[in-house]
């Protein structure tokens, strides 16, 4: 596939439009999610318990931006996160980490904070991972690097395997889809989505705790 | 002043014997080596790994390769070993009347009877009706629970549920009542509506007790003395379940069947015997035990029995090169083993431990062309070469030099294929047999009952103690001590069992225990390398009575393993013998036998 200047444009006026107004076309399926609200409560603690994982949002999720470059709902990506850890019998914990847009960091940053030390990072775009407190940062316990092939299933096995992990267990890493044309096909959009996440970086800022609700 | 090299070609290693000799016939050892075979034992592909291992043991002494006066070799014994399994039971479910796949998260707790309906059919139930709801996929948890909620509210006694996703703590967190909910039901368009059925889940760590007891089954049912008769295999399938479902149709069963397999025939000098594959491996190797000695085995034809005989003989006369007629079959040790294999009719994929019999056979061929290889070597090297003697005569003379051994001394030979003992007796008499069965056999039902499907990480874990990594820092071992490191460990090991091997952990890929993954390798080496020392012994040994032997050193490459000397010296131990690993020359531990005797049987001169 080439990518000439006149698709790159198309592109980027495609994915701008979707993020200039983001409540539009309700009958769409993209932004059909389920309602949610997020609230702010304030700097993040460290946790005590060791039954709670932590998913921490990058700086743009489901605040500036609503779904991910395939367009999953933000709200049908962290319920079903929610819903594998719950489903394990683990309590799940949100945070928001602005100091940077690195999945990894926004990872690393909240399995500091977990009680059980581990946590979910995810990106605008889909992009996630499960960290591990012991880690580097840029190492990783599993990573999901190909967010365009990332299905709310594979986010609902994510959860369950990041509870599990929490639980001392050894899980079977999810499984998931490779195809070599994901990147040519969605580079452009990929880096529109990360940079508009990036803007929204404060950085030395410290993570804040959210409340969610569906 | 004289210089020899004894070289024992074995089936994995290829070990060398250097010695200077003087005048008056003592010895003086200068160096040994150890390297892997090449090519196949006895062929003519084994002398690269020959002259590696001789340049080897050159170097370490600081002698010249022309300073050797002569190279002596063993007469390998021409045995080979293979193996085979055969399932002999299957587990089959009929009408979908039962589902025991014991998800890791079933839903709520307790027991629940009712009729099953479909949830598109919840709506329409009357207050009063007693239901189990079958929940399809594509039904989110949160209308799922809802829709239940909506029941309780216009007083249908909605008892449990059966899901097909992965969503039964996540509905149950979500009703009003508690219920049983069992999840991951695969097939869940499969289960029978409209029939009595019932759900049982209990609390974590405990496992059910109503529908894994054939009186509770009919309690919940209302069964006739004969209908509990028929629900006795259904139980059974259940115990140790933490969650199932029963439901009650007209014809629905549980068998457990027995696949005939065929019959064994063993030939001995002066009879045989017919022993069915299916009565198990003891009545087997009673079998093996009234023939002794073995002169051949044969299979059924058409049936499974045949076909693993045929492969085995196929195969080893393939390697060999030698006819198909000249195979026979000279030992069969025959093993109890399990393998997972997925239950016909099951709702959710689930497993059942099938029975197996495993089988090793071994088959004496001709000689191995051993001159051959050492003309090559002659032509070569220009030294002379020459075969000195029988590989068992070597692998006593060397066992002897372990100190604190004397005759009458029996040694026992574990290596990969086959278990080999050999006695010498007072009067420097040398008896030698060959079992079925060693290192290899281990491997394979270590791969088979753990469902490994990966004969090197089998062999991975029989040769190397295991741990669980518990944080990236800290390991706990097998048997319970922990170790830390101050450098993380790398993130793939990270919750997993691992395997310790020099180079590295190793993770295993599955979701077995490590008390689970242990037992197993402890099993498998007991009933192959305890049962086959046994055995031998009691062949090799003057009377017939393993008790008239004093000394037995183990050698070969199963003596090296970190915990099969040990099992065996234990065995032995009630019977008053002395038992141990050898020490070759003092040295070398329970390796360079043969080569060492290679070296102690040379007197000087030509042969």
């Amino acid at each position: 596939m080439q990518l000439n200047e006149q698709i790159l444009k198309e592109i980027v006026m495609q994915v701008l439009q979707g993020m200039e107004m983001p409540e539009a076309a309700p009958a769409k399926k993209a932004v059909s999610g389920r309602p949610m609200t997020i609230v702010e409560k304030g700097e993040a603690r460290p946790g005590t318990k060791s039954d709670e994982v932590i998913i921490s949002l990058a700086p743009a999720f489901a605040k500036y931006q609503n779904k991910t470059i395939v367009n999953i709902p933000h709200s049908d990506v962290l319920r079903e996160l929610i819903a594998g850890i719950e489903e394990e019998g683990i309590r799940a914990r949100v945070i928001r980490v602005t100091r940077s847009s690195d999945v990894a960091f926004v990872a690393h940053d909240a399995t500091k904070l977990s009680g059980s030390g581990i946590a979910i990072g995810i990106q605008s775009r889909g992009t996630t991972v499960i960290h591990q407190k012991d880690l580097p940062p840029l190492s990783n316990l599993e990573l999901f690097p190909q967010s365009p092939l990332l299905e709310l299933e594979t986010y609902r096995a994510i959860g369950r395997n990041a509870a599990r992990y929490a639980k001392g267990e050894s899980p079977t890493p999810v499984p998931t889809k490779n195809d070599q044309m994901a990147r040519p096909k969605f580079q452009a959009k990929a880096a529109v989505l990360h940079i508009k996440e990036t803007e929204h970086v404060v950085p030395g800022s410290k993570p804040v705790e959210l409340e969610v609700q569906f | 002043m004289a210089i020899v090299a004894g070289v024992d070609i074995g089936n994995s290693t290829t070990e060398v014997c250097l010695a200077r000799v003087n005048a008056r016939g003592e010895k003086e050892y200068l160096s040994s080596s150890i390297v892997k075979t090449t090519g196949i034992k006895g062929t003519t592909a084994n002398l690269p790994g020959i002259r590696t291992a001789l340049d080897d043991a050159l170097r370490r002494a600081g002698v010249d390769m022309n300073e050797l006066i002569q190279i002596r070799f063993n007469e390998a014994t021409p045995v080979i070993g293979d193996l085979a399994m055969e399932t002999i039971t299957e587990t089959i479910i009929t009408e979908s009347t039962m589902i025991g796949h014991n998800p890791g998260t079933p839903g709520g707790i307790g027991l629940g009877v009712g009729k099953t309906v479909t949830f598109a059919e919840l709506d329409r139930m009357q207050s009063g009706d007693k239901v189990i709801v079958v929940i399809p996929a594509r039904i989110d948890f949160e209308d799922a629970s809802q829709a239940i909620n909506w029941a309780f509210d216009r007083g249908v006694d909605v008892v449990g549920a059966i899901a097909c996703q992965d969503d039964a703590v996540l509905i149950a967190n979500r009703l009003d009542k508690r219920i049983p909910i069992v999840d991951e039901v695969t097939f869940i368009e499969k289960v029978p509506i409209g029939m009595l059925a019932a759900v049982e889940v209990t609390e974590p760590g405990r496992t059910i007790q109503t529908l894994s007891n054939p009186y509770g089954i009919a309690t919940v049912f209302n069964l006739t003395p004969e209908e509990t008769k028929m629900v006795v295999p259904i139980a059974r399938a259940l115990i140790g379940n933490r969650s199932a479902v029963v439901v009650r149709t007209p014809q629905g069963d549980v068998k457990a069947r027995t696949i005939p397999a065929g019959v064994l025939t063993i030939f001995g000098q002066r009879n045989r015997e017919e022993v069915d594959v299916e009565s198990g491996s003891s009545k087997i190797m009673q079998a093996v035990e009234r023939v002794q000695p073995v002169v051949d085995v044969k299979g059924e034809p058409g049936t499974n029995a045949g076909g693993m005989i045929e492969r085995v003989r196929q195969v080893m006369s393939d390697l060999t090169g030698q006819s198909l007629e000249r195979m026979n079959i000279q030992d069969l040790l025959s093993v109890d083993t399990f393998i997972p294999q997925q239950v016909r009719g099951g709702l959710a994929g689930e497993f059942a431990l099938e029975n197996a019999v495993a089988l090793a056979a071994m088959v004496k061929t001709s000689r191995l062309p051993m001159q051959q290889i050492a003309d090559q070597l002659t032509s070569q090297l220009g030294i002379p070469v020459v075969i000195a003697g029988v590989e068992a005569n070597m692998a006593v003379l060397g066992a002897l030099t372990t100190p604190g051994t004397d005759k009458p001394l029996a040694i026992l030979d574990m290596g990969g294929g086959s278990t080999d003992a050999a006695i010498v007796t007072r009067d420097e008499k040398v008896h030698s047999i060959h079992l079925a069965g060693a290192g290899d056999m281990v491997t394979m039902l270590i791969n088979s009952e753990l469902g490994l499907n990966d004969l090197d990480l089998a062999e991975d874990i029989k040769k190397f103690p295991l741990a669980k990594v518990e944080s990236l820092y800290h390991v706990r071992l097998e048997d319970g001590t922990v170790r830390f490191y101050e450098e993380h460990l790398p993130p793939q090991v990270f919750a997993r069992v691992v395997i310790l091997k020099e180079s590295g952990m190793v993770p295993i890929p599955s979701e077995h225990s490590l008390e689970k993954i242990r037992h197993v390798r402890r099993e498998a080496k007991k009933k192959v390398f305890v049962t086959n020392a046994l055995r031998a012994l009691a062949r090799v040994a003057p009377t017939g009575n393993v008790r008239h032997i004093e000394f037995v050193v183990m050698v070969g490459g199963s003596a090296l393993d970190f915990e099969v000397a040990d099992m065996v010296a234990d065995a032995l131990a009630e019977y008053g013998i002395v038992c141990g690993r050898g020490n070759i020359r003092g040295t070398e531990g329970p390796r360079n036998a043969v080569a060492t005797g290679l070296v102690l049987s040379y007197s000087g001169g030509g042969a």
